[in-house]
């Protein structure tokens, strides 16, 4: 898609930086950042199976991204009309297509060069800055939104200036919206998707 | 035949940004207000018609020309056509700096131009970004919405994708401007200005073929993600959100990171 191809591109590019498991002691949201990148190649390497890539990947979601703030936000509205199982059954669906969905990225993309180059307060929140190294020179603005004080979560990753939560939410919302407002109708997909991708 | 006549121009202007500006026609159905809003797609159901016709015309025509493209040129050379083909944007990347008042990124312009031009031969080599001038795209969508010109309906073109009124303008405008494109007018060389489309448009697809093709595979629903996709990188880009430099400084005010909570119906 032409005008796209930027962000979609550095979307999958800098996913493959979040891939290791870590001790959540970093009080500096820099080397919290910093640290998932240079760890990155080690789970990146030749061989490691993909069920070991996805065990991996699963502790790095529940550590270091706050996955209940992203999941509800993901939701939107419709947060406030599920039913309390609605929503725990689709905060663990959607962490496991989360799982599923960029751990086979991991497989599929070589590492890139990565840098932090900032950081800075966005209200309550800290906002890492960094950029991707392309193999053909071009940089790729990454933002990491993180919240708390250290230990820190990842809340949202901003790639090219898309927000990696604000497109799951108008995706999920499109999905529910089509399917008469029914937040069942979500999770039953989520299911369904994360049955075929085996 | 003159497309290029200045009524013809400013009669599509008029009607693009009347149609940007226009609200959603005929009666929302029940409990799809608050979608059409948020989206901004009031014609999503057409939208989706000639998304799926794209969707087999990149399949069956667009994937396997992009992929006999990477089979036939090595990547060196295909990074030569991509940087040359880059290089003939410039101007109107120029242009579209100057109009937004963008002095800095004007003259980051001009330097690519010279450099690329000279030392990187008619622009096959990008020594511009190895000396430490970066790139960044420019159009007359984002000129446009700069001045106040919001993007209008969501609108699936057919082949080219996702784009607006304002946008759509846009393009235009950036073909007549384009001296490139003026000179093969000039020559009744109309092929070279289909060549250089077609091939932009492959040397693109070429570099964005798994990309797409992991986002589709993972989707629930591929339409919307792209739609989101697509308006969220246009916002930043008028936001002055260089995606290829880093540290994106917000030229016109305010905070770069844009308040999720806001109605995609607003540009700027």
């Amino acid at each position: 898609m032409i005008g796209i191809r930027a962000a979609v591109g550095a979307v999958l590019a800098s996913i493959l930086l979040l891939a290791m498991p870590r001790e959540a002691n970093a009080q500096d949201a820099r080397a919290f950042i910093g640290t998932l990148g240079e760890q990155a190649i080690q789970v990146l390497g030749p061989g490691v199976p993909e069920v070991q890539r996805q065990a991996r990947f699963r502790e790095l979601f529940r550590n270091d991204f706050d996955l209940p703030g992203i999941g509800q936000f993901v939701l939107g509205r419709y947060w406030r009309t599920a039913t309390p199982q609605e929503q725990q059954d689709f905060l663990g669906l959607f962490q496991e297509y989360l799982v599923r969905a960029y751990s086979a990225r991991l497989g599929a993309y070589g590492g890139e060069p990565f840098r932090v180059t900032g950081e800075r307060q966005n209200g309550e929140d800290t906002v890492v800055t960094s950029e991707i190294i392309r193999p053909n020179g071009n940089r790729i603005a990454v933002d990491w939104y993180l919240i708390g004080r250290g230990p820190y979560k990842i809340t949202d990753v901003y790639v090219a200036g898309v927000s990696m939560k604000v497109t799951q939410r108008d995706e999920f919302a499109s999905v529910i919206q089509r399917n008469g407002g029914r937040v069942e109708a979500l999770i039953a997909q989520l299911r369904q998707k994360l049955s075929v991708a085996g | 035949m003159s497309v290029c006549s200045p009524l013809i121009l400013s009669s599509l202007v008029a009607v693009g940004l009347a149609v940007a500006g226009c609200g959603a026609p005929g009666a929302p159905r029940p409990g799809q207000t608050a979608a059409a809003e948020d989206f901004n797609d009031p014609y999503e159901d057409a939208n989706r018609s000639v998304f799926g016709f794209n969707q087999a015309v990149d399949q069956n025509v667009l994937v396997p020309v992009a992929k006999a493209y990477r089979t036939v040129l090595p990547p060196p050379v295909r990074q030569a056509v991509h940087n040359f083909l880059t290089n003939l944007d410039g101007p109107v990347v120029f242009a579209n700096d100057v109009l937004q008042g963008q002095v800095g990124l004007a003259g980051n312009t001009i330097v690519r131009l010279a450099l690329n031009t000279t030392i990187g031969i008619a622009g096959l080599f990008d020594v511009a970004t190895q000396v430490g001038v970066p790139y960044h795209s420019n159009d007359l969508g984002v000129t446009l919405a700069t001045w106040g010109f919001v993007e209008g309906p969501y609108i699936i073109v057919p082949v080219l994708g996702p784009s607006n009124p304002r946008d759509i303008v846009g393009k235009i405008g950036d073909g007549f401007a384009d001296p490139g494109n003026y000179v093969a007018g000039e020559h009744h060389l109309l092929l070279a200005v289909i060549a250089r489309s077609a091939t932009s448009g492959i040397d693109e697809r070429s570099r964005n073929i798994e990309s797409l093709a992991d986002i589709e595979r993972t989707a629930l629903d591929y339409y919307a993600t792209i739609r989101s996709l697509y308006r969220q990188r246009r916002q930043a880009q008028i936001r002055h959100e260089k995606s290829d430099l880093p540290n994106p400084n917000p030229v016109q005010g305010g905070d770069s990171a844009p308040d999720a909570s806001l109605s995609y119906s607003i540009a700027k």
